[in-house]
């Protein structure tokens, strides 16, 4: 086969009059090489491999399991089509009901946990941005978390609200007037240590980059402000805020997709009860895969909350370029 | 230059001396999950194979027991698996199903010295699937009942003579719940709310389930039908309702504990001695004798009403399918498990937390100095939940119905959801089987 450009000259309809054929464009598909055309490929590669072995190859596995009725040692994959993804859409299976029930968890979590994450990042960093003695400290006391694994972050928290003879309810029975709470057992509640300890443990990372953000706004912006009488609110609101916009985006979007991918502080704090209403969807794609031994039914699992994710993600960057500025409103 | 040439030969005298004593010894692999405070224990016993077979090498690699089921099928589909696997006996019927696992012929058994009597019969049969055998047993542990002297003692309770059954279990509870006041349930003014000390809390999700099961299966509840019923769940019987219903009410109606205990708050309490009884597994001994505790062992108590019963867990030995079996491994193989499997070595493992699991062992004067050597006859009481395909399937709509009954589900509604849980799902399951 002939290159792309002459089989498309050859098979491209004469131009129309008046028509220019091929405008100059300026940094187009081709762009100025001077050394050898493959080059930028080549920095493109290592890159590439990696994407293909990990993330295409993978992908492609998984969509070939969840077509066939697939299982590692046999020796015939029945081809079944779409039926584990109809169950999936289909009222009264096992898969439907909890596969649904599980990602709704995770939702809830989600609209709880970012916009936490969010603020509270926001509003250590600006408290650790005024110059006040010890701040590279508590700058690390409330980075360090973050290093922890998820197993000893989730057991610590596990413990403080243990019901009955964890730290929480501890206090909660000396204090006049406030009785234990069963938080690890208690629909609803159960979210509480599970919540705080993800805010906790991660809002340190959110607060390192508003620091950087806000150490990189021009102080004349602030200046200029002040001069036309703004108090420290509208300089919040006209100056920081918006300055901090493409950070906030960037936050807002990587700890959506975490959030989602949540596992293991209900894992480890309430094993996804009281009644699987703090089991998140990877945790039941998990149980269905490694528990039950249905790598087909996982495999279509996870690969429509893989799509939902990227449609809530494409979603938030619609909303937040447009607020930018940048976007098509 | 010639520094070089010295170090290549160096280099090549090490690997013909290698390959040397690769060729008189058979390299076996072995996959494990005991990876608690029971490792250092199965690593003296390796090491104690490998000292007395110079013609076998054992390489051991603990694994936790999640990844370790998770990589085996891997493993046998790439020609990569182990040489010996442990298996537990709630995995261990749907590896032999899925074609993860070889048989062990009567001649390789008798040949490794492994004699099917001398085992608990429930814990043998684990290992077998139509008549054949797959795996030995290894590791064997139970749900036993932990009781704080003190308490009893304080209660006015023989500390010696624990509540073996459904109506003295009922009378020490009774006596060994206090409120703040210090009057007991059915007492005029008994608060449940300000509990001093009490009996015992029943806890969700895995720890109560386990606890279920027991009381279910003392019942004469088998929970799932066989092969022929395509494993159809039976467990919304009113046996198991009757079970399930006496679980529930201890706390809720009559306050012998919380009624928002979990496993970890029923630990927290049992070693803080405000509970008085603690149900939970062999494992937890060596936890409660380091903190302290004046504490007894005993057999989990018969609540149920047909027959003593307990749950009971177990690991057995396999050994995985090879893509291009070398027979000199798989011999070394069945040489290492008959070996692990004798009862100088199930002696020895004892002293890590597990059960013996041969008669032999339990009745020996050495094992006399375990504080387990008194459950001796609740061992051959066991009901391990084993034996077909899809127990994750049975076990997890279980603990769930169970959970639901605690948080105030009627006991026949939530067994009844449960069993259309578990039908639907074992259903499926069978579809998956190859």
């Amino acid at each position: 086969m002939s290159g792309p450009s002459t089989d498309s000259a050859a098979v491209a309809p004469a131009p129309r009059p008046g028509v220019t054929l091929r405008p100059a464009r300026r940094g187009g598909l081709r762009p100025r090489v001077d050394g050898n055309p493959l080059e930028p490929y080549l920095y493109l590669l290592p890159h590439a491999v990696l994407f293909f072995v990990f993330i295409v190859y993978p992908v492609g596995f998984a969509i070939y399991v969840s077509l066939h009725r697939w299982n590692i040692l046999s020796d015939n994959q029945p081809f079944v089509g779409a039926e584990f993804y109809t169950r999936l859409l289909t009222p009264g299976t096992p898969q439907f009901t909890f596969f649904w029930k599980t990602m709704g968890n995770t939702a809830l979590f989600t609209v709880i946990t970012t916009p936490l994450l969010i603020v509270c990042a926001l509003g250590l960093a600006l408290l650790l941005h005024k110059p006040i003695p010890g701040r590279s400290f508590f700058r690390a006391v409330f980075f360090l978390p973050t290093i922890l694994s998820v197993s000893v972050m989730g057991l610590l928290w596990k413990w403080m609200f243990e019901n009955r003879t964890g730290l929480v309810n501890v206090v909660l029975d000396m204090i006049p007037f406030t009785e234990p709470v069963a938080f690890l057992t208690t629909i609803g509640l159960a979210w509480i240590p599970i919540i705080v300890g993800t805010v906790w443990w991660t809002v340190g990372f959110n607060m390192i980059l508003y620091s950087a953000a806000l150490a990189a706004i021009p102080q004349a912006y602030y200046e200029a402000a002040a001069i036309d009488g703004a108090g420290a609110w509208a300089k919040f609101r006209y100056v920081t805020w918006p300055q901090l916009n493409p950070v906030t985006l960037f936050a807002a979007v990587t700890t959506t997709i975490a959030s989602f991918q949540l596992f293991g502080q209900p894992h480890v704090m309430t094993a996804g009860g009281p009644l699987r209403t703090t089991q998140s969807v990877m945790m039941f794609v998990t149980e269905e895969a490694f528990t039950r031994f249905q790598f087909s039914s996982a495999a279509a699992m996870s690969l429509l909350f893989g799509v939902l994710l990227l449609v809530v993600t494409g979603f938030q960057f619609r909303l937040t370029l447009r607020d930018l500025g940048r976007g098509r409103a | 230059m010639r520094r070089l040439l010295t170090f290549k030969t160096l280099l090549v005298g090490m690997a013909l001396a290698l390959g040397g004593a690769a060729l008189a010894q058979v390299q076996i692999t072995y996959w494990h999950g005991f990876t608690g405070p029971d490792l250092p224990v199965m690593e003296g016993l390796v090491a104690e194979f490998n000292a007395t077979h110079p013609d076998i090498v054992v390489t051991a690699e603990p694994i936790p027991w999640g990844n370790l089921f998770q990589q085996l099928e891997p493993a046998v589909a790439a020609g990569q698996a182990p040489d010996v696997v442990a298996l537990n006996e709630d995995v261990i019927t749907g590896f032999i199903l899925r074609g993860a696992v070889a048989e062990m012929t009567p001649d390789m058994l008798a040949a490794a010295d492994v004699q099917a009597d001398r085992f608990f019969p429930s814990l043998w049969e684990t290992g077998v699937v139509d008549g054949k055998v797959y795996g030995v047993p290894v590791h064997s542990v139970m749900l036993v009942m932990y009781y704080n002297k003190d308490l009893f003692e304080a209660a006015g309770l023989d500390p010696e003579d624990p509540p073996s059954n459904r109506e003295e279990f009922l009378a020490a509870a009774e006596a060994l719940t206090v409120d703040a006041n210090g009057n007991h349930p059915g007492d005029e003014g008994f608060d449940p709310s300000s509990l001093q000390t009490y009996a015992v809390g029943i806890p969700t999700p895995w720890m109560g389930g386990t606890i279920a099961y027991a009381v279910a299966a003392q019942n004469g509840v088998t929970f799932v039908g066989s092969a022929d019923e395509s494993y159809a769940p039976n467990f919304d019987s009113e046996a198991a309702q009757e079970a399930v219903q006496f679980l529930v009410d201890i706390g809720a109606e009559h306050h012998f504990g919380p009624t928002d205990a979990t496993e970890g708050s029923e630990i927290d309490a049992f070693r803080q001695g405000a509970a008085a009884m603690n149900f939970n597994g062999v494992w937890m001994l060596s936890q409660y004798r380091d903190a302290g505790l004046n504490f007894g062992v005993a057999a989990f108590p018969q609540l149920g009403t047909e027959r003593p019963a307990t749950w009971g867990g177990s690991s057995h030995l396999v050994l995985p399918v090879q893509r291009n079996g070398d027979p000199a491994e798989m011999e070394a193989a069945m040489t290492f498990i008959g070996w692990m499997t004798q009862p100088e070595q199930n002696l020895e493992w004892t002293s890590a937390g597990g059960l013996p699991t041969q008669p032999e062992v339990a009745t020996s004067p050495e094992y006399a100095e375990n504080p387990m050597s008194a459950l001796a006859e609740a061992m051959s009481n066991t009901y391990v939940l084993t034996g077909f395909p899809f127990l994750a399937q049975f076990r997890g709509a279980w603990d769930a119905a169970f959970e639901a009954a605690l948080h105030g589900t009627a006991a026949d509604q939530a067994l009844t959801q449960g069993v259309g849980e578990a039908s639907a799902a074992i259903q499926e399951g069978l579809l998956s089987l190859p």
